[in-house]
């Protein structure tokens, strides 16, 4: 027979028709639409829409806060992985649960709780207020509630890498002179980078796209803490269906590059590390 | 010594997983800690790395007590079963590893790594990622790496278990020619005794954390001390046997024994025959003095040089002194024949041989088998399926014998079997249970073990006599229970003596009390007034009570 089955799924013809269906239908499709939209508009109106005073501070705001966020879960995400998958206590099930918890819970809901939490008046906000520590309203607040969205991101990714990562390798990194801290950085962290980078990446990308929690807690001030997903939906409130789709198409571009370049890192230390690690 | 352990213990949940193991091993010695898994030679050997600590004992490398050392500064070489390379570095970079950690200058750095690859035969590999090289390469080059930093000791954890046959010879030639060119104290972990074999200069036999016996291979095949060793140590037949006068009698046989008989007291004895000192021929005739018994040729196996048989014994009055794990089977023989031997006498299953022996060697254990003992017989079997008695006679290999005694305990009768009483004899813990094993103990029983209902497997082990004389045959039976038993032995503390203070027993049964599951090893010299004197330990106790006795000389 020339026709054998390499694997239980249909042929490359079929599935690559199914890929490109699913992708151009769901991924493509909405987004050359906004980008037509984007299009009718003129040259000097798009700048004028994406290059205003209050468009620029929410780039910087949104695209800055998600990264301080990301980086935040990258650094706690590696250590609750480490703890989850690393030692055996009462409780380490129910912890794993609620790990998952901000991926299920809709994301007003996250930002009702932080705000009360941290308002002047909530549970932690009130005790922060005379150390002069303002967290909602403020760019510190959108921080926060990025983090916590953004964390399942993290953990999910390094948790797999690093049950991978075997004991025998830090035991044999000890006896041949190595402290912990030698063997974490040049046994351990090698071995997690791909993950920790992806980790870093698709909790960046979660936090660059947030718009619910946020919007709770960040009191939406124009220039201070207003972010780019707010700052469209209020263009569309005020019919201005067109503005939303140039800042639309800006976040996408930039989103994109971000993305882009951490493959291209990635890609780039897998071949150093393939290569030889120095 | 380059290795010195001295009573090393580790306990993972108050269970020894190590149980107070000491041990010598001397320079440039290849030393192989030999066990089944779970044995504790792997937990031994992490402790020797220091990548375990020990709850009890010290360690000490070349003189240096090294018990609370960290691992990296211990000087120790390590190899893993599954290599533990680290997958991201070179060959190259694999092997500097260690010599980066102390900041080696490049130059000597590369003269040192040419020079393993070099010993381990891997030249020109160093470029090579370990995924790109063979399982075997890749041992090579864990062990090229454990050597890097000149360790002192080299420590390998079952190296050759991921290997298939071919590349394990191969690489076993190699680690051996490597430890013999560098004279480094080396210490192999394996479960394989082919392997022990073909590589030790010593052996150390493991098991239930405690190692049980130490020496050179063919000492410990010829002469094994516990019935573990003689059974774990290639194939064994073991036979409940009669230490007599004449020497030792088997079946029908009476075969000189290897020691001369300690005692002039006939007892019985655990004697290993291995399968190829098994004669095997078609008549009692045909073996002169050395028959012991008949039986049928029930399984043959070829296996290259040799030929494996089973032999179910038929001779019915030889059988009972032949014990097998269960006393209930059919007694079986192995043996093994060469081609040569093959050749004389052609076999076929199903056919009628006499067995002979040509060589015996008897167990220095003080324990042979159990023999239950209750004034009728529905209680004597009860007590034989007591699930402690079952379970260490399991574990001891032996058999449990049911002995019916209606007068049993009653002062003025004597045993209605004339026989003597041969290994421990067991009674149950009831009301009068002192009276009864002062009456055993009258009758001539050494060793008498009182035994609650549903006692549990003990934990701790406390280890008593009250008399000196007895005490080296107290510490001989508790040593060969505690082999069977993964427990602590407590040795308890100097005990008044002698009738005058003759309140011994209220103080042990409080000392069993302080913690759950424990067993008393008790030797007596003087039994006056014995059950009086232990009625308040044994009767109706809740504890095991192992009673050793020795008449005074």
């Amino acid at each position: 027979m020339s026709f054998r089955q390499p694997s239980v799924l249909p042929g490359f013809g079929l599935t690559f028709g199914f890929t490109s269906f699913f992708l151009g239908a769901m991924v493509l499709l909405p987004l050359a639409a906004l980008v037509l939209a984007a299009g009718s508009m003129h040259w000097s109106e798009f700048l004028a829409v994406v290059l205003s005073r209050r468009a620029l501070g929410s780039y910087q705001l949104s695209f800055g806060a998600s990264a301080l966020a990301a980086a935040i879960n990258a650094l706690f995400g590696f250590m609750l992985a480490w703890t989850l998958t690393r030692y055996e206590f009462p409780g380490r099930k129910l912890i794993d649960a609620l790990v998952d918890l901000p991926f299920a819970l809709p994301t007003a809901v996250s930002g009702i709780a932080l705000a009360t939490v941290f308002a002047r008046h909530g549970w932690i906000g009130r005790y922060l207020e005379p150390l002069g520590i303002k967290v909602a309203y403020t760019s510190l607040g959108v921080t926060l509630a990025l983090t916590l969205i953004s964390m399942p991101f993290a953990v999910r990714t390094l948790q797999p890498a690093l049950l991978e990562v075997q004991r025998d390798l830090e035991d044999a990194a000890e006896t041949l002179g190595a402290n912990r801290f030698y063997a974490f950085r040049r046994i351990i962290l090698p071995t997690v980078l791909p993950a920790l980078l992806t980790g870093f990446t698709l909790a960046f990308a979660r936090a660059v796209g947030e718009y619910g929690s946020v919007i709770f807690i960040a009191g939406n001030l124009p220039m201070q803490t207003e972010i780019t997903p707010l700052l469209i939906v209020i263009h569309l409130e005020q019919f201005d269906y067109r503005g939303a789709a140039a800042l639309g198409v800006v976040m996408l571009l930039m989103s994109f590059a971000v993305l882009l370049t951490i493959n291209l890192l990635q890609a780039w230390s897998r071949r150093r590390q393939l290569r030889a690690a120095r | 010594m380059s290795i010195t352990l001295d009573q090393v213990t580790k306990l993972y949940g108050g269970v020894p997983v190590v149980n107070d193991v000491s041990l010598d091993i001397g320079d440039g010695e290849l030393f192989v800690l030999l066990g089944p898994s779970g044995s504790g030679k792997s937990t031994l050997l992490r402790a020797v790395a220091g990548l375990t600590g020990v709850d009890h004992g010290s360690i000490a490398l070349h003189g240096r007590d090294v018990t609370r050392v960290a691992a990296r500064k211990r000087g120790v070489g390590l190899v893993f079963q599954n290599y533990a390379l680290f997958r991201h570095m070179t060959v190259a970079d694999n092997i500097e590893f260690a010599l980066r950690v102390r900041h080696m200058r490049a130059r000597a750095r590369r003269a040192r790594r040419q020079e393993l690859l070099r010993l381990v035969s891997l030249e020109g590999m160093d470029e090579r990622l370990p995924a790109q090289l063979s399982g075997g390469q890749q041992q090579r080059v864990a062990v090229a790496r454990a050597l890097a930093h000149k360790p002192e000791v080299l420590l390998l954890d079952e190296p050759f278990g991921a290997l298939d046959a071919k590349i394990r010879e191969e690489l076993r030639r190699t680690i051996r020619a490597v430890q013999r060119e560098l004279g480094i104290t080396t210490v192999l972990v394996t479960h394989d005794q082919e392997e022990a074999f073909t590589m030790a200069d010593r052996i150390g036999i493991m098991n239930l954390g405690r190692l049980l016996e130490v020496g050179a291979p063919h000492e410990l095949y010829s002469r094994p001390a516990t019935r573990f060793v003689a059974t774990f140590l290639g194939a064994a037949n073991l036979f409940l046997a009669r230490r007599t006068a004449d020497g030792i009698r088997m079946g029908a046989a009476t075969v000189a024994g290897g020691e001369p008989p300690g005692s002039a007291r006939e007892h019985e004895v655990v004697a290993v025959v291995r399968p190829e000192e098994v004669a095997v021929a078609a008549s009692a005739t045909g073996l002169g003095e050395r028959f012991i018994a008949c039986g049928v040729v029930d399984e043959m196996v070829f296996s290259g040089a040799l030929e494996r048989l089973r032999v179910r014994l038929t001779d019915g009055a030889a059988a009972p002194l032949l014990a097998t794990m269960d006393a209930a089977a059919t007694p079986y023989v192995e043996a093994t024949r060469t081609q040569h031997e093959q050749r004389a006498f052609e076999l076929h299953r199903g056919q009628e041989v006499a067995l002979g022996v040509r060589r015996v060697h008897v167990l220095p254990t003080p324990l042979s088998s159990f023999t239950v003992c209750a004034a009728s017989a529905p209680a004597a079997e009860a007590l034989a399926r007591e699930p402690l008695l079952a379970a260490l006679a399991a574990r001891m290999k032996t058999r449990i014998a049911i002995r019916t005694e209606p007068q049993l305990g009653a002062a003025q009768a004597a045993p209605a079997d004339p026989a003597p009483f041969v290994g421990a004899t067991v009674v149950s813990c009831e009301p009068h249970a002192a009276q009864r094993a002062e009456w055993l103990l009258r009758h001539g029983a050494g060793e008498v073990l009182v035994l609650p209902a549903n006692a549990a497997v003990p934990q701790r082990v406390l280890i008593q006599w009250l008399d000196p004389a007895v005490r080296e045959a107290t510490l001989a039976v508790s040593a060969s229970v505690l082999r069977h038993l993964p427990a602590e032995a407590v040795q308890g503390a100097e005990m008044p003596t002698g009738p005058p203070s003759g309140e011994v027993a209220p103080e042990l049964a409080r000392r069993l009390a302080e913690a759950q599951a424990q067993m008393l090893m008790v030797g007596v010299g003087d039994i006056r007034r014995f059950a009086e004197r232990f009625a308040p330990l044994l009767d109706g106790g809740r504890w095991p009570v192992l009673i050793v006795h020795r008449a005074a000389p």
